[in-house]
This record gives C-alpha cells, sequence and structure tokens, in this order.
C-alpha cells in the first residue's frame, strides 16, 4: 500500500515537472534525503530511483530549462576537485570493496551540489529547495518525534521509517540534520510566499521544530544535544528580547527534563565523564591512530580505511554482590572502528588535500553567509530585515550546528550537508546579481565614523 | 500508523506545493530582475523615497 503511495507521489511531481522541468530538482532533493525506495517493500525497491530521477532532472535543466543567471562559481569548483580527489583515492583504496561501496553513492552526492546552483536561478526556486528539505526531513522526524513522544526511543532503538540504521536515518545522523534544519523551519515560516506566513503555518513549523527536538531524545544521540545547544546559542546573536529567550530557553528546559526518559538522562550524563566510557575513550583512540595514518598516508588510504585499525585494551569486569564481588581483568581486541567524526573521516580516507579541500568549502560558506548577512543587516520600515538576510542567517546557523555535529558523526559526505552547501552558493549567485543592495548596503565596519 | 500520518501529511504538502509553483510566473525568472524594486520590502510604497537619508 505506502508503496503504492510512494509511487503516485513521484510520478504525480514527475508529471508535474512536464510542465515546470524545476520540479523534477525538488524531486531528486525529496528522493536524496527520504530515500523512499527504501520505506516500500515491493516495486520500489525494485527501481534505480535515485538514478532515474537524477537523469530528469539533469536532462531536464540541460535541454527544457532557462540558463540565464546561472554561475559556475569558485565553491562549485572545489566540490568539483573534492570528487576527483576522491576518486582517485578509491583508485588506488586500501579496501577496494568497501571504497566502491561508498563511492556509489558520494559520487552523487558531490555532483548533485555543484550541479543543484545552477538551476537554483530565481528566489522562488530557492524557497521551493528550501521547502522540499525541509519537508523531506519532516517526514522522517515527525514520525520519529510521535514515537519518542509515546516512548519508543532509546538509543539505536527508535525506528524512523525505515527499518535500517544507516544513511540519514541513523540515530546520530538524523539528530544533527534535524536541529540542522531548525533555523530553515524558522525562515520559511517568516520569509514563505509558497505558504506565505499565517496561523497554519506557523502552526506547523512551531509543531516541526518541536518534533525536531525531540528526535535526540528518541534517539538518546549524544551528539543531537550538543547541536541543540550550540543551536540555542547562535539564536541568541540574532534574536531581538535575548533576555527574554534566554529565560524561556532555560525555564523550558527546567519543565522538560522531568519528562526526558531516565535511559535519557543517564546517556547524556555519559558526555562529561568520557573516561568511564568506552564509546568515547575508543573514539579518542581512533582519532589518535587516524592521526598517525595520515601520516604515513599523507594523501588519503581511499573510503572506509579505518577498516586498517584494531585496538586492544585492558577491560575491568565486575562480578557478583557484596562480600562475593570478584574483579577480573581481560584483554578485548577491537577491529575496524570508524572514525565517528568527519574531519578525522576526510584525514584518513582523502588525506591531507581532501581535508584541506572540505574545510576551504565550509570555511568559504561560513564566511559568505556572513558577508551576506552585514550586506543585507537594513531593516524595512516595518523593522523587518530582508529575506537574503534571513537566508543567509539560517543556512549559517544550519551549517554551524552540522560543522559541530560533524566532530563526532562521520557525515563529511552526506547529502543533507552537500545540499546546504548547494543552496549557500545559489543565494550567493543570485544575490551578486543585485548591484543596487550594494551600494546601500549598510557596513557595520564602518559604522562608528559615519553616525 | 505513525509513520502514513507523517508520511501522508508531508508529502501532501510537498506535493500542494508542486501544484502552487506550476501557477507562479517569478519560478522560472525573477520578475522584477530589469526594475529593481525590492519585492522582500513588501510595503506597497512607491519606488522613491527622498527622506530616506
Amino acid at each position: 500500500m505506502v508503496d503504492l503511495v510512494l509511487l503516485a507521489f513521484v510520478v504525480a511531481i514527475a508529471a508535474m515537472g512536464l510542465k515546470r522541468p524545476f520540479l523534477w530538482v525538488l524531486l531528486y532533493i525529496y528522493v536524496d534525503i527520504v530515500v523512499p525506495q527504501k520505506i516500500g517493500w515491493g516495486l520500489i525497491t525494485a527501481l534505480p530511483l535515485s538514478l532515474m530521477v537524477f537523469v530528469l532532472a539533469f536532462g531536464g535543466w540541460l535541454v527544457l530549462d532557462g540558463k540565464q543567471g546561472s554561475r559556475f562559481t569558485l565553491r562549485q569548483g572545489l566540490i568539483v576537485a573534492l570528487l576527483a580527489w576522491c576518486g582517485m583515492t578509491t583508485l588506488g583504496a586500501q579496501f577496494q570493496d568497501s571504497a566502491w561501496d561508498k563511492w556509489d553513492w558520494v559520487w552523487k552526492s558531490l555532483v548533485f551540489a555543484a550541479f543543484l546552483p545552477l538551476t537554483l536561478r530565481t528566489k522562488l526556486r530557492l524557497e521551493a529547495a528550501v521547502l522540499v528539505i525541509v519537508l523531506s526531513i519532516g517526514a522522517i522526524v515527525i514520525s520519529g518525534g510521535i514515537k519518542t513522544v509515546f516512548g519508543g526511543g532509546g538509543y539505536g532503538t527508535l525506528t524512523l521509517l525505515v527499518d535500517e540504521n544507516a544513511g540519514i536515518y541513523e540515530g546520530s545522523i538524523i539528530s544533527t540534520a534535524a536541529i540542522a534544519v531548525i533555523p530553515l523551519v524558522l525562515w520559511l515560516a517568516r520569509y514563505g510566499t509558497i505558504f506565505s506566513p499565517q496561523w497554519k503555518v506557523t502552526a506547523f513549523a512551531a509543531g516541526l521544530v518541536f518534533a525536531c527536538l525531540l528526535i535526540p531524545v528518541g534517539t538518546s544521540a549524544r551528539t543531537g544535544l550538543i547541536c541543540i545547544g550550540v543551536l540555542g546559542v547562535l539564536l541568541m546573536r540574532t534574536i531581538r528580547h535575548r533576555m527574554l529567550y534566554a529565560g524561556l530557553a532555560g525555564l523550558a528546559l527546567v519543565v522538560a527534563v522531568p519528562f526526558l526518559p531516565q535511559s535519557y538522562l543517564e546517556r547524556m550524563g555519559t558526555i562529561s565523564g568520557y573516561q568511564g566510557d568506552q564509546s568515547a575513550s575508543t573514539r579518542l583512540a581512533v582519532w589518535r591512530w587516524t592521526y598517525d595514518y595520515s601520516l604515513d598516508h599523507p594523501l588519503g588510504g581511499g573510503f572506509d580505511a579505518y577498516r586498517a585499525n584494531s585496538f586492544t585494551y585492558q577491560v575491568r569486569r565486575v562480578t557478583g554482590e557484596g562480600a562475593n564481588v570478584s574483579v577480573e581483568f581481560g584483554e578485548v581486541t577491537e577491529e575496524a572502528r570508524a572514525y565517528h567524526s568527519s574531519y578525522f573521516e576526510l584525514l584518513g580516507e582523502q588525506g591531507w588535500p581532501g581535508l584541506g579541500l572540505w574545510l576551504l568549502l565550509q570555511g568559504m560558506g561560513v564566511w559568505q553567509m556572513e558577508r551576506l548577512r552585514w550586506r543585507y543587516a537594513r531593516r524595512d520600515a516595518g523593522g523587518t530585515k530582508g529575506w537574503q538576510w534571513g537566508l543567509a542567517n539560517a543556512l549559517q546557523q544550519a551549517q554551524l550546528v552540522y560543522l559541530v555535529g560533524a566532530l563526532f558523526v562521520g557525515i563529511a559526505y552526506q547529502p543533507f550537508i552537500f545540499l546546504l552547501v548547494g543552496l549557500q552558493i545559489a543565494l550567493t549567485t543570485l544575490v551578486a546579481r543585485e548591484p543596487e543592495a550594494e551600494s546601500t548596503a549598510p557596513r557595520p565596519w564602518l559604522r562608528q565614523a559615519s553616525v | 500508523m505513525i509513520d502514513y500520518l507523517s508520511i501522508a501529511l508531508t508529502h501532501g504538502l510537498i506535493l500542494l506545493a508542486a501544484w502552487r509553483l506550476l501557477s507562479r510566473e517569478d519560478l522560472d525568472r525573477d520578475a522584477d530582475s530589469q526594475a529593481k524594486p525590492k519585492p522582500w520590502l513588501r510595503a506597497p510604497s512607491p519606488p522613491a523615497d527622498p527622506s530616506d537619508g
């Protein structure tokens, strides 16, 4: 049943794309995030849906769509360079089989990120892309949020739409993405034109943000809690009534704690005491190993190079109770521990050049969004800042949340972050065509002199 | 059941959005790219505002 519904949905959007080929690009974004071929179990799983929709989106743009305003920018060049570099390291990868498995999805993620800005030529297209990203994440997050409320959570046990713990459906990854998407939800609720601001939109946005906040609880992903903290701090920067906001946030936290499941609180308690936690100490060991590995292999070991590692350490086991307590020491060897950090993932797999390219790509994004925030900081008569300011701000916040989450999760090539990068590039290119704004832009660094 | 609800809600909204996009002229071309007005200012005021300075 759900198969047919999803298939009908895909066919309906594809059919509408005959009139507006850009809808195929939106359809690809949806397929990229939700992966509907994994939700169903019949016909839809048998189709190479992702490839088919990509061909539609790219072909539609190439043949039917206008190219006015499309630019190929430096950051797109960086994505292509990273793609080429990943291709090279895959050819020489230490673990060929798994490297090619990973290459299979990474190249799509990178190619689409370089391609997406070419299609986002108008403000409405940019908004539509943001909307589809938000609703696609929403499809996963709303069901996860409701299940969490009804007590279906737990580390690795919250079932999202798909019965496997992979890709965006993995607990820590969806937690990071769910929190990162919140600024985009807020932007749409305020500046949207497809669904213009009104009480229904506000109510939906509020519910969606709440569901997003519940995902780290439901998955018990510690990374998610850190992301919430980062977002809370970032929001302080832009919100008008800071003290009121801080007070309300504190109050919400106090009210929320009694409702959080005990298992969640226990797991979050281990964030500070990392030495008592095997997961955290293995992580540190993997990172040390990766650094040493990068000194031997400065050009990277190809995808999944972490499979070369192995760690042996002493474990202390306490058995029995009361007077019969016995303590045993034993050695445990663990092999092929994953990176659990995007930065070390890149360092191990793509070496220093790959890490450098990725950092430059992300760093330029933060900087460009900051520039746009300055440029469009002026308020209009109603006291509102421009939509450009809002979107640059939201994309920067989303990216920073993701970059902090990426410290603890291997999500360097996730399609989600590359969609954000694509949106940033598109926004920068779009507003670069507005010469008027440049001359009237306030320059905060000149403010004191001019007043 | 919860999954179906979530899928129905979000997919319905995406469909509705796509439907609305079909009739939006500014999807393919920013309507005011020539005249340089600022639609995000929203106010229906005339373009010239000499008091601003």
